[in-house]
């Protein structure tokens, strides 16, 4: 765009001025008056939207049916299986997919109000401002009609999944964090089990740490950067039992000792080994999903990771000898066992056509035991309903039961929604990361941290 | 090539002069063109190899651009960029040539206050209006498509009503008096003088609109990043290299297809082109 | 504010026109004619040009997320902007650089090459086609090819620089080299610039030098007297279009950062990358599209908005007269 208006263009010798005329300023003012009256107008009639349900469910379902989700590949694949499903049993249905959705743009296309019926998205932080604006439709009105059992939903999923009372999505499968660690370096580095505590953490860490002739970084036991791959305030809040904002959405972070105490110890981590060398190496790796990734080539001995990292693992590094362990706590603060739980939404868009066909698949990919247990054994998140957490069928293997078992943990934690998203977590990522490296006073930082998010939580309301 | 004679300036060392001229413009034309040169040849370097520390393809591998063409919807961004890219050109023709020709050839009241609006709205940035007008495509279901980046060109677009407008001036306005005396109306003198005479200057006005679409980033990322189906080919490679991670041979392969029509039709339409960028200023 | 704009260009209005007024009926078929003419025009600036400028006004004293009404706020929105919002500092700071670095550069840039061009008597032809190439690439696909080119661990400009001995930089992954590396694009494609500088060179008349050169006078002296001057509304031009380019400059480092960063959600553009390395190349349109586009804050964006056109429109009142081919009185 900005190349635009540099086009064009030479000029001719100056020449003198003729003074304003009042005749183009009355009219120009009588331009600025219609438009500003259009304007009013046109702001004015943008709402609507919701609005009363069928008193009982269709009978028979017939029709087409959008579902919008940020699957690719393999992965979308498992969703097309249980898709099918859904068409088998209601045959009349069609249901359109649209995969690989970014999570910006179906935020954008529901915000739009563009006729999308059911949209899945993988963050947890669209619930506060698209359940207070009607973005997603509230669903109690459905869940009351056709008496679904909300109860099967684990406490933290049914948590994040709505905002101030209004229930406007439903959880369709969870990303649960914990350490991996791989079993052949531990073993060559004679460390017998999977560290408890942050201490262990970093002591087998730096033990399992190895350099190149040049001092640069050939392998690293832990990558303590916390903007690396799965590193982040969410994901390591169990090891300090982090809370974020109080009942009134101000924020917690900076009165809390246990953050403090976390962040303090990561920089020490990180000095000791030197911020240079960790970016210059963590630069070099491979991207998380691919591939590559550096837990899966060898390069990272342990890291922190989300319960699907084993279908990867399975899918792209078969040979891999790794285990699996709750994420490490810091003694006395953090609870052994439990993680932090966040996980893909699903709601039906303000702009939906058929809400009914669009509550007909809702109900199938959230509540349906089979259905979840399904997803779950092709994709290997945890299913978000007891009933299927408890399944037989659902496939457990050692590895993937630390996730299934850290999800039911009753001190598992989430992030609350707010209508400003997960505006709060990226500042105090952000800060984190200005801390990481340039180091400072923690206690002004995290007071800042605190400030900016009250002020955009007012910028953004209730 | 153009070889130096009858320099006028210094004459001991001409010659030297010459050569020290002409090796700088080699140093410069090497910089300019190398990048390009390591493009294409990454791009015919196998996935593998293009991760490696070679800078000349071995053997030469075109797998890169099978790829681009079998795993991409290269079709429909093609085709995409170029609905986006031809009507908005026509549109804006249609619309825009009457509007310069009026600015430059007919003498009214009121003709400068609308200049002046229309150099105002070219040279403002279009994130100033970008909130309002998102929400008046998205109150009319456009959102998702490039219409709300097509249909203003019918509407006039200001940048091209300028350039119009400063070739326009060059045509003395007494040939259209001439015609006006033989009783032609203005749209006669417009369609039947002024037209056939500007044809170099419509044409690289025609030619800035279409490039200028066929680039767009910011306008398709506003509008279709929520909507492949309509994605243009610019923005395609953006989002593409998003998605296949360290392929930099594919992304090379893409690179170089993305640029091909741009430099077919500048090579056809290079004076009108050039004299478009250059003289559009020349004015009475 | 856009009275304020409108009103100082409008100054070129001509009063003899307006003294011709009222005299002949022809005059009337002809304002009538051309108002016909200009129609779909006038109808496009108050469409897309005066209404959303007063609706932008209007929305930055509300919360909008466009779901729901408008709410009225007051000044929240420039509030949050001038004291609170922790990324307006990155975002105004690396905009300012762009204006004050990348601007300079470039057409210092062209103008040397155009001046080459000029003196080596290669205006046209090989040369010129040549040096204009780069700006016919799209954006998008220059900037991938940079962000390939000055890949730190397998970009050719890092393998030259090794295979002599340099250690190179990270480029576009290092916060201290990502814009610079903008520049190093910037110049590359620097060839509309060239053209247009070039046109001018050609325009300064001959025999001025050659009367210069009688008296004695250098090259040096030749350049500083003689064409600087001439040439000098061409570079005011290319100064104001430069700088309100750079205010706006987002294709270009959005691109870069989504590209560098490999973040999958590049698409976006302003996505999890947003400003990558770290937040050196959030600028300030970036940041008012995510608010925008993103979080759909439309109030706060709208009120950056107002405050980045104020600031172009203060940069066109203060220049605008000084360019003659915006000014818009007859010949």
């Amino acid at each position: 765009m900005p190349a635009r208006s540099t086009r064009a263009v030479r000029s001719t010798a100056s020449r003198t001025t003729a003074p304003v005329r009042a005749t183009a300023r009355r009219r120009l003012a009588a331009a600025l008056a219609l438009t500003a009256a259009t304007a009013t107008l046109i702001a004015g009639c943008t709402s609507g939207g919701g609005g009363a349900i069928d008193k009982t469910a269709p009978a028979h379902l017939k029709g087409t049916v959008s579902l919008w989700h940020f699957f690719t590949d393999r992965e979308a694949k498992v969703v097309q299986t249980a898709i099918d499903g859904f068409e088998k049993a209601n045959p009349d249905v069609t249901v359109t997919i649209h995969a690989g959705q970014d999570d910006e743009k179906l935020q954008k296309a529901i915000s739009s109000g563009q006729s999308i019926d059911v949209g899945l998205s993988y963050t947890t932080a669209i619930v506060g401002s698209f359940c207070s604006s009607g973005a997603f439709r509230d669903l109690g009105p459905y869940v009351k009609r056709d008496k679904v059992d909300l109860g099967d939903i684990p406490q933290a999923e049914r948590d994040y999944t709505e905002y101030k009372g209004t229930r406007c999505t439903l959880p369709v499968l969870a990303d649960v964090s914990a350490l991996m660690y791989n079993k052949a370096q531990f073993a060559a580095a004679g460390i017998a089990a999977p560290p408890k505590t942050l201490d262990e953490l970093k002591a087998d860490a730096l033990k399992l740490t190895t350099y190149n002739a040049d001092g640069s970084i050939k392998t690293l036991g832990f990558n303590p950067l916390i903007d690396f791959y799965e590193n982040s305030p969410e994901h390591w809040s169990p090891m300090i039992d982090g809370q974020w904002l109080a009942k009134d959405g101000s924020s917690l972070i900076g009165q809390s000792e246990g953050w403090k105490k976390l962040l303090t110890w990561q920089k020490d981590f990180v000095d000791e080994i030197g911020y240079d060398k960790l970016r210059a190496f963590t630069s070099g790796l491979g991207q998380e999903f691919s591939a590559d990734n550096a837990f899966q080539t060898g390069q990272v001995a342990m890291q922190i990771d989300g319960e699907y990292r084993s279908a990867f693992i399975a899918d792209q590094a078969p040979d891999l000898d790794y285990g699996t362990a709750p994420t490490p706590v810091l003694d006395g603060i953090g609870h052994y066992g439990a993680s932090y739980v966040a996980g893909n939404v699903a709601g039906i868009a303000k702009g939906s056509k058929n809400p009914e066909l669009a509550w007909a698949l809702l109900k199938y990919l959230a509540t349906d035991t089979d259905t979840q247990v399904a997803l779950a054994n092709g994709l290997k998140n945890t299913p978000t309903l007891t009933s299927a957490l408890t399944s037989p069928k659902l496939e457990v293997d050692e590895n993937y039961r630390t996730f299934v078992d850290a999800a039911a943990n009753e001190h598992t934690l989430t992030s609350p929604a707010t209508t400003d998203g997960a505006a709060y977590l990226k500042t105090f990522q952000d800060a984190w990361n200005d801390y990481q490296e340039h180091g400072g006073d923690l206690t002004k930082i995290l007071k800042k941290v605190d400030a900016d998010i009250d002020a955009a939580n007012q910028l953004a309301g209730p | 090539m153009t070889v130096s004679v009858g320099m006028t300036r210094r004459r001991p060392s001409r010659l030297l002069t010459w050569i020290a001229e002409h090796t700088l413009l080699v140093t410069i034309g090497v910089l300019t063109i190398a990048p390009i040169v390591f493009v294409i040849s990454t791009s015919l370097m196998s996935s593998r190899q293009a991760l490696t520390a070679t800078l000349v393809p071995n053997p030469v591998d075109f797998s890169s651009y099978i790829r681009v063409f079998t795993e991409l919807p290269l079709g429909q961004w093609f085709g995409n960029a170029a609905l986006y890219a031809v009507l908005a050109t026509v549109f804006m023709l249609v619309s825009s040539v009457p509007a310069a020709y009026a600015l430059a050839q007919i003498r009214f009241r009121g003709a400068n206050l609308i200049f002046t609006a229309i150099i105002v709205a070219m040279l403002l940035p279009p994130q100033v209006t970008a909130v309002p007008v998102y929400v008046m495509w998205s109150q009319l279901h456009l959102t998702g498509t490039l219409w709300p980046l097509i249909l203003p060109n019918l509407l006039g677009d200001a940048f091209s009503i300028f350039l119009l407008r400063q070739f326009f001036l060059t045509i003395p306005k007494e040939y259209g008096d001439a015609a006006r005396l033989d009783s032609t109306g203005e749209w006669g003198v417009l369609t039947r003088v002024v037209v056939p005479m500007a044809r170099p200057g419509i044409a690289s006005a025609a030619i800035f609109l279409f490039f200028h679409s066929w680039n767009d980033y910011y306008g398709p990322l506003l509008y279709t990043s929520e909507n492949p189906a309509a994605w243009p080919v610019s923005y395609g490679l953006a989002t593409f290299r998003g998605q296949h991670g360290t392929d930099w041979s594919m992304t090379m392969a893409m690179t170089v297809v993305i640029m091909i029509p741009v430099v077919v039709i500048f090579f056809f339409a290079q004076k009108a082109f050039v004299e478009g960028i250059a003289l559009t200023g020349v004015k009475g | 504010m856009s009275t304020a704009t409108l009103a100082a260009g409008a100054t070129a209005t001509a009063t003899p026109s307006a003294s011709r007024r009222q005299r002949t009926s022809p005059d009337a078929r002809r304002r009538r004619v051309a108002l016909v003419m200009l129609a779909p025009a006038l109808l496009g600036l108050a469409i897309f040009f005066v209404y959303p400028l007063i609706a932008s006004i209007f929305y930055s004293f509300t919360r909008y997320n466009q779901l729901q009404d408008p709410e009225f706020v007051g000044l929240l929105n420039y509030r949050y902007l001038f004291t609170q919002d922790p990324q307006i500092a990155a975002a105004v700071t690396n905009t300012l650089w762009f204006v004050v670095i990348l601007v300079p550069v470039r057409i210092v840039f062209a103008l040397l090459v155009a001046g080459l061009l000029a003196r080596a008597r290669a205006a046209s032809g090989f040369w010129r086609t040549l040096f204009y190439l780069p700006a016919l690439v799209p954006p998008v696909a220059s900037v991938v090819a940079f962000v390939f080119l000055f890949n730190p661990g397998t970009g050719p400009v890092n393998q030259i620089l090794r295979a002599v001995g340099i250690p190179g930089p990270l480029w576009f992954n290092d916060p201290n080299w990502s814009k610079p590396s903008l520049v190093i694009l910037g110049v590359w494609v620097m060839g509309d610039m060239m053209i247009i500088f070039l046109a001018a060179l050609l325009e300064v008349p001959r025999d001025l030098y050659e009367a210069a050169s009688l008296d004695g006078a250098s090259g040096i002296q030749q350049v500083r007297h003689i064409t600087l001057p001439t040439i000098s509304p061409v570079i005011g031009f290319s100064v104001v279009t430069g700088v309100i380019a750079a205010l706006q400059y987002f294709t270009e480092a959005a691109v870069a950062s989504g590209v560098a960063s490999g973040k999958a959600t590049v698409g976006g553009g302003t996505g999890s990358g947003l400003g990558y390395p770290g937040t050196s190349l959030l600028t300030y349109t970036q940041l008012l599209y995510t608010r925008g586009f993103t979080s759909f804050q439309f109030g706060y964006a709208s009120a950056m908005a107002v405050v980045l056109f104020v600031i172009t429109a203060v940069l066109l009142v203060l220049t605008m007269r000084r360019i003659s081919i915006f000014r818009a009185e007859e010949s």
